[in-house]
Formats: C-alpha cells, structure tokens, sequence
C-alpha cells in the first residue's frame, strides 16, 4: 500500500510514477510530483520507481488569479 | 447595525467589532482579489490594503468582479477602491498601484493581521510567501486554472507554496492552457476569503491542507500537504 495524497493506494510490484499518473487518470499536463517528500522531474517519471509504503503527492501546477 | 444583520449569527457582535479593526493586505485585484475584497468588505473587515500595478485589459472582463467596459485602460487598485466604497463606505481602502517587490513588500505587510495570495504567477507568489513569513503574518493562498481552483492556508514558516511549485522555476501553470473562468475564480476566491475571516476571528481553518475543488467533475478533495 502507498499513499497518494494522503489516501491509501494498492502498491504493485514495477509501478513507476507514469503507471501511477495513469492509473489514476491525471489528465493535467502540468503536475507536480513528489516522492516522500522529494520532487521528481518530469523527465524521471518512466524510470522513478515507487517502493511499497511511499507517500506519493501529485498536484496540479497551476497559478492563475 | 443594520447593514450586517445579515452576518448574524454566524458572525456574532463581538466578532463583528473585532473584523471592524483587524486589516487585510490583498495581493493581487484581479479574477482572485476582486471577489475577495468584495467578500471583506461586504462582511466588515474594517481596513483593507490592494496592491496590483496592472490595468484593466479586455481579456480581464470573462472573470474579473471589479473590470467593465467602462474601466478598461485604468487601474484595477482605483475599481477596487471605488468598489468598496461604493458597497461599505465603512471600510477603509490602502490602494497601492504598484507590484509587490522587494523593495516594498514588509511596508505592505505592516500592520496586517492577514494577507491573501491573489496573484497570477509562481515567482511572486513564492517572494509573497517569504515575505509574509518575515512579517509574521498569516497567507492565504489562492490559484486557479479551468475548472479547477484550490485554496491554502500558510502560517508563517510553514513554505507550503515549496510543496506546490516546483523548483524548476516556471512562472506559469495549467492556466495557461486552460485559462481561467469566472465560476472558478469566484469560487476560489470566496473560499480564501472565509479562510482569511477564520484566521481573523481565530477560528478553526485549514491547517497545513489544501482545499482543491474541480468544477467540471463536481468534486472536491482536501487533504494534508506535511
């Protein structure tokens, strides 16, 4: 189990930070990833792999007013 | 007094007065600011300080409270003046024409119980952040892109706005491509405003969370950033 956003989330063996954005159908082109409090950049997504008990936080980055 | 009657009881007499002496910096008088500066002076914070350096532009007209086409070409600090005076001549309006900088960004705070994040871009928001945090004053943080709008309350220290942006130095977010929208802007900035009230009145709020509502879902989510 993970946490995405601070609600659990079932863990699978493999599962990089693209697998968990499209399972969970962020649809944004903009997003924030970080990893255990970490930032991952966008370009880590395919090889960042998330370990069983991360605590995964995705937001939208955005800045309108 | 009759002009806040409607305010009772959810905001008792003694809480009335203490709003009419407490004093709001608000950053940013655009799709944000101007709803919230409607929303304060309407519920009697009894000072409030606008800062925003821009001019009404047409583009402002699909979300923006205080532009029209009568104010286009002038300054959104003087709608936002007009405005208050116009709806609550009780309140007294700081109008600033200027951007925040670093030059003057601890004079603005000065005073303030409270400052709110109306801005639209991610450097300034961060210097607002910093700031405030110098300041020892309360931000409450305020974004939108499309349908989507989301609010936080940052006491000072906290950095909540590092969790948010990246450190990879964008300026801009989703909005760019999204745009934002009026329903999304009022809504968002309504909330920041019950946030900043909350703070006034010490009562509870968000406390290192973010609020984030999706419109076009019809969804809304709020959870812990630390």
């Amino acid at each position: 189990m993970i946490k995405v956003n601070t609600e659990d989330y079932p863990w699978h063996p493999g599962m990089t930070v693209t697998a968990l954005l499209d399972e969970k159908l962020f649809t944004f082109r903009h997003i924030i990833v970080r990893v255990n409090g970490e930032f991952v950049p966008e370009e880590d997504y395919e090889k960042q792999l998330i370990v069983d008990g991360d605590d995964v936080l995705v937001l939208h980055l955005m800045a309108g007013g | 007094m009759e002009r806040y009657l409607r305010n009772q009881d959810a905001i008792d007499e003694a809480e009335q007065a203490t709003l009419a002496i407490n004093r709001v910096l608000v950053v940013g008088c655009g799709g944000l600011g101007g709803m919230v500066i409607e929303c304060l002076a309407r519920i009697g914070v009894g000072h409030l300080r606008v800062v925003d350096g821009d001019l009404f532009e047409a583009s402002n007209l699909n979300r923006q409270l205080l532009s029209s086409t009568m104010n286009l070409g002038r300054p959104k600090t003087l709608a936002a003046k007009q405005r208050v005076m116009a709806v609550n001549p009780l309140v007294e309006v700081d109008a600033v024409q200027a951007n925040l900088t670093a030059e003057n960004a601890l004079e603005l705070l000065a005073d303030c119980d409270v400052a709110v994040d109306c801005l639209d871009n991610i450097p300034t928001r961060l210097f607002l952040q910093q700031a405030a945090k110098t300041a020892g004053v309360p931000l409450v943080h305020g974004a939108v892109a499309g349908w989507v709008g989301r609010v936080c309350v940052i006491q000072p220290g906290e950095d909540l706005l590092n969790l948010l942006y990246p450190e990879s130095g964008e300026s801009q977010g989703e909005e760019q491509q999204m745009g934002t929208l009026s329903f999304t802007a009022a809504l968002t900035a309504s909330w920041q405003a019950a946030e900043a009230v909350k703070l006034l009145l010490g009562k509870s709020g968000l406390q290192a969370e973010i609020l984030e509502v999706d419109l076009l879902s019809g969804s809304a989510n709020r959870f812990r950033l630390v």
